[in-house]
């Protein structure tokens, strides 16, 4: 009976010792004033994982190795000799791994929840630009009548995607930063990134979307801000006419939905 | 018991065509599982071999067309491609991996291993097998329609409604298999229960028993799940509703949620079957009883059973669903790990002070202990809600998948057919050119699919023919594609092997391997009608794996 | 193989109750009324451009009684927004009352609890006298005279560029002195998106209270998992503007209780069957 219970102590201690390391190894809020870069925050919490995968991995293959040396048969006749397990041995074999199992989840689990904190808490000053999907191209709106099929975005500045499709659904995929979310037609959904240096990417369609699923891609540029404001007041200059060119707002007939007190 | 046994139906000593396809024993019915099975599985990896030679380079190749018999070239490229892969995907899983584990192995072994003359309803399980093969041909009709399908195995509206290719083959070839796995769910779950041996308890069953009464408990449940989700596809393509379609009023992503509810609990069909072949065949070769076989069946089968329905949302983790249910679906997928941990540790310890055999069949099991680890290790960062967010819809998925389904309970099925090979056709399939076989394939997938990993946490995108966005790729899809025709060459060996020692092998005794399962012990190689010349009967401490006698007072 | 026969006729029962199940309930996907087709529809909030777009929280706002306040302050919570105005030229702006009165049946969300109410005025004419009339005039009673904020904008180029950035029109006709405007009822989501977009005269209180449900963005405490289940049992029609029931959901579940009804009716009707068996076997063991 004390052998049992040693067992539970055994498990429940192992439990807390790596639940202990789950809460010590949580990444801490960002340095204030700075903006924390999920992209690179990913990178970080995939390595610690890679480790994880690598020790769980090594220990079960060498495991199995010996085993597989050790064991193998001296004779034809010969036949295995492991004596059955007494039920203190069993409990203490089912209940001490499902503890460390557990405790390497919830490890994983923390650490996966605090990036994902991040991934989706958008910061305030995020610059917007509308995403519409179609089959088979991506069209940007930038809200101040810029519309274009390449994503232009200025470097040192978080840009918040409001995203949705016309069609059928897509998804954004943005491998340089590290976050990709459906696009779906009737729904929005947002995802974030933040461009911290100049650089050229491409984003790609990953939801299967038909013929031209894999050529579904454009150029997402991170630029310096001089530039992206010299490219954006381009964008506005070609704008103007074709907007002074269109009538004005039709006084039409007093519409159904309109309500007439 | 009052169940007919199959030789109430018909006599089984002949072997015309005839008494073949009108066949209700089990063993006969099995045996065709496996032909259907394997004849799906081939024509799957031939499409394959396509869709690797497709992505070998960016642009297109064009040999795509071919593949999918469109000679004419009256589709384009990426269409080809999308047919291809759709037909890959839904016949690895509809029609090779479920029907071989749960139609094959469970048909051939379960009633013999619980000491059954049959399984409990013999008309309905030919039924089953009749509605299999019919679903195999349904689907093999996408070559032979001009609006082939493209929708991928998944079938997602809107695509799949708007797109002008045929759903309705897809939408049958469920309906059809699905409805098969019912009924045989109902007959192994019924045989299980109330067939086994007199004096076999729960507790003395076989692994592989155990795994497959946990799989069809999962087809019976959540089956008719998916079955209601391809209607009202069905539905909005050809008669106009729209339950999927967003302006109407309907839920975009209701089908998702439906198919994963279904579709998370089918990787478990195929993955605890092939786990329970595996600890069959290791405990047999290694002459050793199942290590802490309560904590086995209990924490990891039971388990996994009642964790499987609560999983589904790390398959839509990037479709927009609420964020406190993708973290709470992380922590349930997270804790998958302890079942399937539990397992592990069982299937290690089975060799624990085992005499392990070596042959081909034994082999096949030791590249599937690795096979688990990479597969069952590389799906943890995808269990987790953040690190999917990038790593979803790219060749990391598709190779950790692969690993577990299309690499480890594909090999658990060849390492069965070479373990059962001498029960079912009373000849050995042991050969140098088995082994041969094995090694290439080995060689072959490690050499597709490592790549695969490696680009796909570079952001290679899944189902992507044409990868002009990442030339830097070609290389490894070049290497991949070099080893998916290694991987054929060891196919076309062992399944030529099989069907050479069918004929001409060498002849074996009844219980080659010494087993103390019933199949082995209890019934000739290969069994006659009604399996065994004299009803079982075991005593309580009977086990399929007692090879030593331990006192019993003592343990 | 009695009851091999028995358990075949309970799947085909089965299935028969299944057909007979979905035609009706494809007809209540298929048969709607049909789009009506006069282009009045540049009044109307183009939803598939404008859904997700925020007002900004950094606005400046007055209330009725004066008290200046920014919409970020509001937020938090679900806010329904009515774009209205206050000056009672003869007639008044009947959209507050009809909000009103759709209000007095949603009962599984409550005012100032779960959601909050706006009405601002796009009249720049309006100023804090009229307002304050409004609200009296509105003679509004409970926790909706409590939580219903009727305000204006501080500022006119706010109250131009924020209504712009909504995709809301308005206009003034002279001939008929009124303004013309969308009936409109705006659902913000608690970080100020817009997520759905009601018209007064299509939709009843069910609607309203599901907007609001909607509006959340999945984000439920627990003890709110009714409210959720519910939001899951509609999903909105862009077409019809009002939630419709979601089919699919309850076929889904249909399905799964047919599989879990196969699985223990098979159980039992064997067990019956072999006890039944045993009695007779009971000297051969």
């Amino acid at each position: 009976m004390l052998k049992r219970f040693e067992t539970l102590i055994t498990a429940g201690a192992a439990y807390l010792l790596m639940a202990g390391i789950a809460v010590a190894g949580t990444p801490h809020a960002a340095a204030p004033g700075g903006i924390k870069n999920p992209a690179h925050e990913w990178n970080i919490v995939w390595e610690e994982i890679l480790w994880d995968l690598w020790i769980v991995g090594g220990i079960f293959a060498i495991v199995a190795i010996w085993l597989l040396v050790k064991f193998r048969a001296k004779s034809p006749d010969q036949v295995g000799s492991a004596p059955p397990l007494n039920l203190d041995k069993a409990l203490a074999w089912a209940l001490v791994p499902a503890a460390l199992f557990m405790a390497d989840d919830f490890l994983l689990a923390a650490k996966g929840w605090s990036l994902w904190n991040l991934q989706r808490t958008v910061p305030a000053n995020a610059m917007e630009v509308k995403v519409t999907g179609n089959q088979w191209y991506f069209e940007y709106d930038y809200g101040n009548g810029v519309t274009d099929t390449d994503l232009t975005v200025p470097v040192g500045r978080p840009v918040v995607l409001r995203m949705t499709s016309n069609d059928v659904i897509h998804s954004f995929g943005l491998t340089e930063y590290r976050v990709k979310e459906d696009i779906m037609p009737g729904r929005i959904t947002h995802i974030w990134f933040y461009p911290d240096k100049p650089v050229e990417t491409a984003v790609v369609c990953v939801e299967f979307c038909g013929n031209s699923h894999s050529q579904m891609t454009n150029a997402v540029k991170a630029v310096p801000q001089a530039d992206f404001d010299a490219w954006m007041a381009k964008k506005l200059e070609k704008k103007k006419p074709a907007a002074a060119a269109q009538p004005a707002a039709p006084a039409a007939a007093e519409p159904a939905k309109t309500q007439t007190p | 018991m009052t169940t007919a046994t199959s030789t109430d139906f018909h006599d089984k000593s002949g072997s015309t065509l005839k008494e073949w396809i009108f066949t209700t024993d089990h063993k006969r019915v099995g045996v065709l599982y496996l032909v259907g099975a394997i004849a799906a599985f081939i024509v799957a990896g031939i499409m394959a071999l396509g869709i690797r030679l497709e992505q070998m380079s960016p642009g297109e190749s064009g040999l795509i067309n071919y593949f999918v018999l469109d000679f004419a070239k009256t589709m384009p490229t990426g269409t080809a491609y999308n047919v291809a892969l759709y037909f890959h995907g839904a016949a690895m899983i509809l029609a090779f991996l479920i029907p071989a584990l749960t139609g094959f192995a469970a048909n051939y072994l379960v009633p013999l291993m619980i000491g059954a003359p049959d399984v409990a309803f013999p008309r309905i399980n030919a039924l089953s097998l009749w509605l299999f093969w019919a679903g195999i041909l349904v689907a093999l009709m996408t070559f032979f329609v001009t609006d082939k399908p493209d929708i991928m195995w998944t079938g997602y509206p809107p695509y799949s409604v708007t797109t002008t290719a045929n759903t309705a083959l897809y939408v049958f070839t469920v309906h059809l298999i699905g409805f098969s796995s019912i009924l045989g769910a109902v007959n192994f779950l019924v045989t299980i229960i109330y067939m086994r041996a007199p004096g076999m308890g729960w507790d003395q069953m076989n692994i592989f028993v155990w795994t497959t009464f946990a799989a069809f408990m999962i087809q019976i449940v959540f089956v008719p799940v998916l079955a209601s989700a391809v209607t009202l596809l069905l539905f909005d393509k050809y008669m106009g509703t729209g339950f999927f379609d967003p302006t109407r009023g309907g839920d975009v992503l209701l089908y998702q949620n439906l198919f994963w509810f279904y579709s998370h609990p089918a990787v478990y069909v195929i993955f605890l079957p092939a786990v329970g072949l595996l600890f069959d065949i290791i405990a047999t070769q290694a002459r050793n009883h199942v290590f802490n076989y309560k904590a086995c069946v209990y924490g990891g089968i039971i388990g996994i059973l009642a964790i499987t329905g609560e999983v589904w949302i790390h398959h839509l983790y990037i479709a927009g669903m609420p964020d406190w249910l993708r973290i709470g679906m992380m922590v349930s997928t997270l804790l998958i790990s302890v079942p399937v941990g539990l397992l592990l540790i069982s299937l290690w310890g089975t060799m624990y002070k085992g005499a392990i055999h070596y042959n081909v069949s034994m082999w096949y099991a030791v590249v599937c202990l690795f096979l688990i680890l990479v597969g069952g290790l590389t799906g943890i960062p995808l269990a987790i809600t953040s690190m999917t967010v990038h790593l979803s819809e790219t060749s990391f998925v598709h190779a950790h998948f692969h690993f577990i389904m299309g690499l480890m309970a594909t090999f658990a099925v060849f390492s069965a057919v070479y373990h059962w090979f001498p029960k079912i056709t009373g000849r050995s399939a042991d050969s140098a050119i088995a082994k041969w076989a094995l090694w290439i394939k080995v060689i072959g997938t490690q050499v597709t699919f490592w790549p695969l990993f490696i680009i796909g946490v570079q952001g290679m995108p899944r189902r992507y023919w044409d990868y002009a966005m990442f030339p830097q790729f070609e290389t490894y899809h070049t290497i991949a594609t070099a080893g998916a025709f290694l991987i054929a060459i060891g196919v076309i060996l062992m399944v030529g092997g099989w069907v050479w020692s069918a004929f001409y092998g060498p002849k074996t005794d009844s219980n080659p391997w010494k087993s103390k399962s019933i199949e082995w012990t209890h019934a000739e190689s290969p069994p006659g009608p009604g399996n065994f010349p004299k009803p079982v009967a075991v005593d309580p401490y009977w086990t399929p794996y007692n090879y030593i006698e331990w006192d019993h007072d003592k343990y | 193989m009695r009851i091999g026969g028995r358990y075949i006729q309970a799947l085909i029962a089965m299935a028969i109750v299944i057909a007979a199940a979905v035609p009706p309930a494809a007809n209540a996907q298929y048969f709607r009324r049909p789009v009506s087709s006069f282009d009045t529809n540049v009044m109307l909030i183009d939803e598939k451009a404008f859904l997700g777009t925020k007002i900004d929280p950094a606005t400046v706002l007055i209330d009725q009684n004066g008290k200046e306040f920014l919409w970020g302050d509001t937020l938090g919570k679900p806010v329904i927004l009515v774009l209205s105005y206050y000056t009672c030229d003869g007639t008044c702006s009947v959209i507050n009352t009809n909000l009103a009165n759709l209000l007095k049946d949603v009962s599984a969300v409550r005012p100032g609890e779960d959601y909050r109410i706006i009405t601002l005025s796009f009249d720049r004419h309006d100023k804090l006298a009229s307002t304050s009339a409004f609200k009296t005039h509105l003679a509004l009673t409970g926790p909706l005279a409590e939580h219903w904020t009727f305000a204006t904008f501080k500022t006119e180029a706010d109250l131009k560029s924020q209504t712009e950035k909504i995709g809301f029109k308005f206009f003034w006709s002279p001939e008929d002195r009124v303004f013309l405007h969308p009936g409109a009822f705006l659902f913000f989501s608690p970080d100020s998106r817009l997520i759905r977009v009601l018209y007064q005269d299509e939709v009843a209180g069910r609607d309203v209270e599901l907007a609001v449900l909607d509006a959340k963005q999945g984000q439920f405490r627990p003890r709110e998992v009714i409210n959720f289940m519910i939001s899951l049992c509609y999903s909105y029609s862009y077409h019809d503007g009002k939630y419709v029931m979601n089919i699919p959901l309850f076929v889904g579940f249909g399905a799964l209780g047919a599989g879990l009804v196969t699985l223990f009716g098979s159980m039992l009707i064997y067990k019956r069957s072999a006890r039944l068996g045993d009695k007779n076997n009971v000297e051969a063991v």
